[in-house]
């Protein structure tokens, strides 16, 4: 071991596919017993770090270490110290719940000794007590994600690589599997999840949220509400969000308009400033306002805000 | 039916097609490469055959009858050896397939007079090539062998009578007995079961998996839309690969083509719908596109292949399997092309196939039609 | 890494044989497609349908005619009474040979002139007519030389002992009653085995690459080669198993004898399956899909089968369709499978070919696994 603070270091990593540029010189450190969470749009890079932190993909410039190993050099030490669950579900749908276990723990190389409590553990962990041999692909939805995270940790990884874990389950599984997410970190495990679920990112301790390969912000969930929206939010209620909408866009003070729900978010530059002219602005259309106050910005809004401006500094340059 | 629906979904079949590489290559490389593959290498006049002779005598007289052999154009003298055990080593190793042994008292013994044997060691694993190599060496033998009577008798003072018997044969339909023009017709029926069946039996298939099939169910489309825009490009496809395929044939093998255009397209486009139906009926029976592919290969493409009298002759097979090659399409199409092609039966002489031809058609496509209804409900 | 090997064989077995499908797939279609090509694949030729027309109707006329009755290659329809009615026969299809004799046969074979005989062969029915047209020849062959002998008899009998003459004494060898079937099934061993090992390990890869397992495989400690290992070692039990099985159902119903040493088809055979591997494994690293890994495996196994001397011997192709036959390891194991099952030759005579399988297994393995690390990327 190398590091011992930092289980997980990305040193200007990038990777190309022909001239397309995936992952563009990212770096980025990660603490032992974190839950860092990578957030971004789809195809903005995420599947192609990790797997590229996984030894599955060589990357094309710049370096990473996964538990003080060089992912390009030695990917063999690196994947004995992870365990790696996929966005889809990638266990063998006919095989048993048991067959699944002793293979992936014979891929794991788990000794003969520990076996017994290991497959044990993780049927325990899994909830699959009793059910051994069933058929795996005939389980449901949040079984499979429990069974398949119970796999990749048969060999107790240091560091564990979530790659959208929880897309298709329903919630109440999605939060048992978030708990038992949380309980490993607690125990010194690592975890590195991808997603793009705002709510799930709330469960993570630290966040990066990336867009096309390049990593636009970092740090806790409070840290990017706080920091990444230059100026304030406020939250509209009226009879016709619709119209709002695109009308607002042009009143003075007024930066971005989304839709939220029934409501809209606006930014603008200043809240008390801004907050008669959009009244007036609503008089004039006849647009009842039901509801205006100043909100703290969800993730969701961080995320929409960064992407925005990013891909309008990106327009005006092209 | 909607015609403007049909032809929304026909299109968009269309561009499944195009776009995806792979059924654009069994579209158009699989007919070019079929016909090629078969045209090159089916070869059933096999001249050319490699043979070795075993000359233990050396006279002049012996070296007269392998001048002879050598003069063939129907087979090969690879190598005169010197002894028995070169020679059956030749045909251990398959280095020829017969070895002429010639005796060492050769000439002696036509001096003396009477019957004298030419030993001919055939490599018969090869059952056809050994007979058709039997033959060549036969007739040379029996021209050599008239040849010395002829003179024998010419030195005794008896005019040299003339061979008695002229076989004049010829071969109907096929003159020079080409066997691209046997084997290439036959291709047609091959290509089009691969595109109808091999490419029909996905498509459904793979918008069940997809759940695209939903997806259409929940619009105005009919069922009767759905299969119809379905099968369509496929239709038109494989008619063109039937052009493509015959114009193949015609043009670069020189198959003689002596029927009509337009009969050989009325036969095809019957037999086209048979194999669509056919595709269309295992896609809605499948569960998946690899249970699909592989009942599409076995039901449509070896059978065509094996059963349809396209290689291998319908009646040398035992009866039980005559009577199999009866409820195989393939086989009626067959007869047909090849009539068309070679013999250029008119339309109206081609009845005895096209009506179990247009049976099939009728049936499958009921079939088809009935059995995708009832999996949409 | 034994460990890890071990778990992913044993899992490879679990797949295959708890699935009723799939165990069904590896045993029933291998043994009927062998029952159906043992019958179907046939060039013998007996039976041919054959009209005659006699205007001679002389002793020499029914002498002739009475041999073709008399041979089992020919079933003699009652003779036509005119031209049209003989000429409609073929046309018609019920008879595939006519033989016509003239009205002044006898006579000029009384005088010494020559004698036509007019033989019409359907030639559109593959390659019975050419074989067919042969035994006409050899049939009236024989005849000429009765009469030929006659004649010396008559004009000069005191000759008749001292005439030469030279007659070829055939000896089929390796298949002495020159049956077809003996031919193919060491053949449709071969194939068998081609068809259905690079399917299942095509299809076995590349499923696992389409549902994302191969992924959470390849994120576990195991090498690329061990995975790769352990893949196919069960293909490769389940294809020797298969070999066993069909080459079984050859032997004891189609009753084709076994000359040869079993220890040198087993070497053989190991390598072959080993090619195989090879060839599957590659066209697992070209597809993503079981579609494609379908019309790839297509591509490959027709022109593998055709030109392996499957159905014609390889000598008798064009040149440039001979050198390509080279890469087919099917063309050798045929070798292998006809030298050991008919000829009975050792390793002496066999090795060339089971080196050269050798080195196709391993240029093609070494392929196959540099392109299976290229295609994780």
């Amino acid at each position: 071991m190398t590091n011992e603070t930092y289980s997980v270091v990305l040193d200007g990593l990038t990777k190309r596919f022909g001239s397309f540029v995936a992952v563009d010189n990212v770096n980025l450190q990660v603490r032992r017993g974190e839950v860092f969470g990578f957030l971004g749009p789809n195809g903005a890079g995420k599947s192609t770090t990790i797997r590229m932190l996984c030894g599955l993909l060589r990357p094309s410039a710049g370096h990473a270490t996964v538990a003080g190993y060089d992912v390009a050099r030695s990917p063999e030490q690196v994947r004995q110290r992870l365990g790696y669950m996929s966005q889809k579900f990638s266990l063998y749908a006919d095989l048993t719940v048991m067959e699944n276990i002793r293979l992936f723990a014979g891929l794991y190389s788990v000794p003969e000794k520990q076996k017994p409590e290991r497959i044990a553990w993780a049927l325990t962990m899994s909830n699959l007590n009793g059910r051994e041999s069933l058929i795996t692909g005939a389980l449901p939805g949040g079984w499979k994600q429990r069974l398949a995270l119970g796999c990749a940790v048969l060999h107790k990884p240091p560091i564990l690589f979530l790659d959208e874990p929880t897309s298709g389950v329903d919630p109440i599984a999605r939060r048992q599997f978030w708990a038992l997410i949380h309980q490993m970190a607690d125990e010194g495990v690592t975890v590195f999840v991808t997603t793009h679920y705002m709510e799930e990112a709330e469960y993570c301790n630290r966040l990066a949220l990336i867009d096309r390969g390049t990593v636009v912000a970092l740090g806790s969930p409070s840290e990017l509400k706080d920091r990444a929206i230059e100026g304030d939010l406020l939250l509209l209620e009226c009879s016709r969000p619709g119209e709002a909408l695109e009308s607002l866009r042009r009143v003075p003070g007024v930066r971005d308009t989304a839709v939220f729900g029934s409501a809209l978010h606006l930014v603008v530059e200043d809240a008390a400033t801004a907050e008669p002219a959009i009244r007036n602005a609503m008089l004039r259309l006849s647009n009842e306002v039901r509801r205006l106050e100043r909100i703290r910005p969800s993730l969701e809004d961080v995320f929409v805000a960064l992407t925005a401006s990013r891909r309008a500094a990106r327009e005006r340059t092209a | 039916m909607n015609l403007r629906r049909t032809l929304v979904m026909a299109r968009k079949e269309l561009l499944h097609i195009v776009r995806d590489p792979q059924s654009l290559a069994i579209v158009i490389a699989m007919p070019v490469i079929l016909v090629l593959l078969f045209g090159y290498g089916v070869n059933i006049d096999l001249k050319g055959l490699l043979v070795v002779v075993l000359d233990q005598e050396g006279s002049q007289q012996s070296e007269d009858l392998l001048k002879h052999l050598q003069a063939s154009s129907y087979f090969h003298v690879a190598a005169t050896v010197n002894q028995y055990g070169a020679l059956t080593r030749a045909l251990d190793r398959g280095d020829a397939k017969a070895g002429v042994v010639i005796p060492w008292d050769f000439s002696q013994r036509l001096h003396a007079g009477g019957p004298v044997q030419v030993q001919a060691l055939v490599d018969a694993t090869d059952d056809n090539s050994a007979n058709i190599l039997t033959g060549y060496l036969q007739s040379v033998i029996q021209s050599y062998s008239a040849q010395l009577q002829g003179d024998w008798l010419q030195n005794h003072g008896v005019a040299a009578p003339e061979v008695p018997v002229v076989v004049q044969t010829r071969t109907w339909y096929n003159e020079d007995l080409e066997s691209s023009a046997f084997i290439i017709p036959g291709i047609l029926a091959l290509v089009m079961s691969v595109i109808g069946a091999f490419l029909t039996s996905l498509t459904i298939a793979r918008e069940w998996e997809r759940g695209t099939m939903e997806q259409l169910i929940s619009t105005p489309v009919s069922a009767g839309e759905i299969m119809l825009g379905k099968l369509l490009p496929y239709f038109v496809l494989g008619m063109m690969d039937t052009i493509l395929c015959a114009l193949l044939a015609i043009y670069w093998f020189k198959v003689p083509f002596r029927g009509s255009f337009l009969t050989l397209m009325i036969a095809s486009a019957m037999f086209m719908v048979v194999v669509l139906s056919m595709g269309f009926f295992i896609s809605v029976l499948a569960k998946g596109q690899f249970a699909a592919s592989q009942i599409a290969l076995i039901t449509t493409f070896l059978p065509a292949f094996l059963l349809s009298g396209f290689l291998f002759a319908i009646e040398q097979m035992p009866i039980p399997l005559q009577v199999v090659t009866h409820i195989i399409p393939a086989r009626y199409y067959v007869t047909v092309l090849k009539k068309i092609f070679l013999k250029g039966t008119p339309l109206a002489l081609l009845y005895a196939d096209l009506i179990p031809l247009a049976i099939f058609t009728l049936v499958l496509g009921v079939l088809a039609t009935r059995s995708f209804h009832k999996r949409l409900s | 890494m034994w460990s890890r090997m071990k778990q992913m064989i044993v899992k490879e077995f679990i797949q295959v044989l708890r699935d009723k499908r799939t165990r069904f797939v590896l045993i029933i279609p291998p043994i009927v497609q062998m029952l159906v090509f043992g019958y179907a694949a046939n060039f013998e030729v007996h039976h041919v349908p054959a009209i005659v027309l006699d205007y001679d109707h002389s002793q020499e006329s029914r002498d002739l005619l009475s041999r073709f009755n008399a041979s089992t290659y020919f079933d003699v329809l009652p003779p036509a009474t005119d031209r049209a009615q003989f000429h409609n026969a073929i046309e018609r299809g019920d008879a595939a040979v006519g033989i016509e004799i003239d009205a002044d046969f006898a006579q000029a074979l009384r005088k010494g002139q020559p004698a036509p005989v007019q033989v019409i062969v359907d030639a559109t029915n593959s390659n019975s007519a050419l074989i067919a047209a042969g035994y006409v020849s050899q049939i009236a062959a024989g005849f000429a030389q009765q009469v030929q002998q006659d004649r010396v008899a008559r004009i000069t009998p005191q000759w008749i002992a001292v005439v030469p003459s030279v007659q070829l004494e055939q000896r089929p060898w390796y298949n002495p009653d020159l049956r077809s079937r003996w031919f193919f099934v060491p053949g449709i061993i071969g194939s068998l085995t081609l068809v259905l090992v690079i399917t299942l390990t095509a299809f076995g890869v590349v499923r696992e690459r389409e549902l994302g397992t191969l992924e959470q495989i390849m994120v576990t400690p195991i090498r690329p080669a061990e995975f790769i290992l352990s893949k196919t070692l069960p293909f490769f039990l389940i294809g020797w198993f298969d070999v066993s099985l069909i080459a079984a159902v050859g032997s004891l119903w189609f009753k084709v004898p076994f000359y040869g040493h079993v220890s040198v088809l087993a070497l053989g055979s190991v390598v072959f399956l080993l090619c195989m591997l090879g060839v599957g494994l590659l066209i697992s690293t070209v597809s993503s899909t079981q579609q494609q890994a379908m019309v790839t495996s297509f591509f490959f196994i027709m022109p593998a089968i055709t030109f392996s001397g499957f159905g014609f011997p390889i000598s008798t192709m064009p040149q440039w369709l001979q050198w390509l036959t080279y890469a087919s390891p099917l063309r050798y194991f045929l070798v292998v499978l006809r030298g050991s099952y008919l000829k009975g030759v050792g390793i002496d005579i066999l090795w060339p070919q089971i080196a050269a399988m050798t080195g196709l297994a391993f240029l093609l393995l070494t392929v196959a696994i540099l392109r299976f690390h290229k295609s994780l990327d």
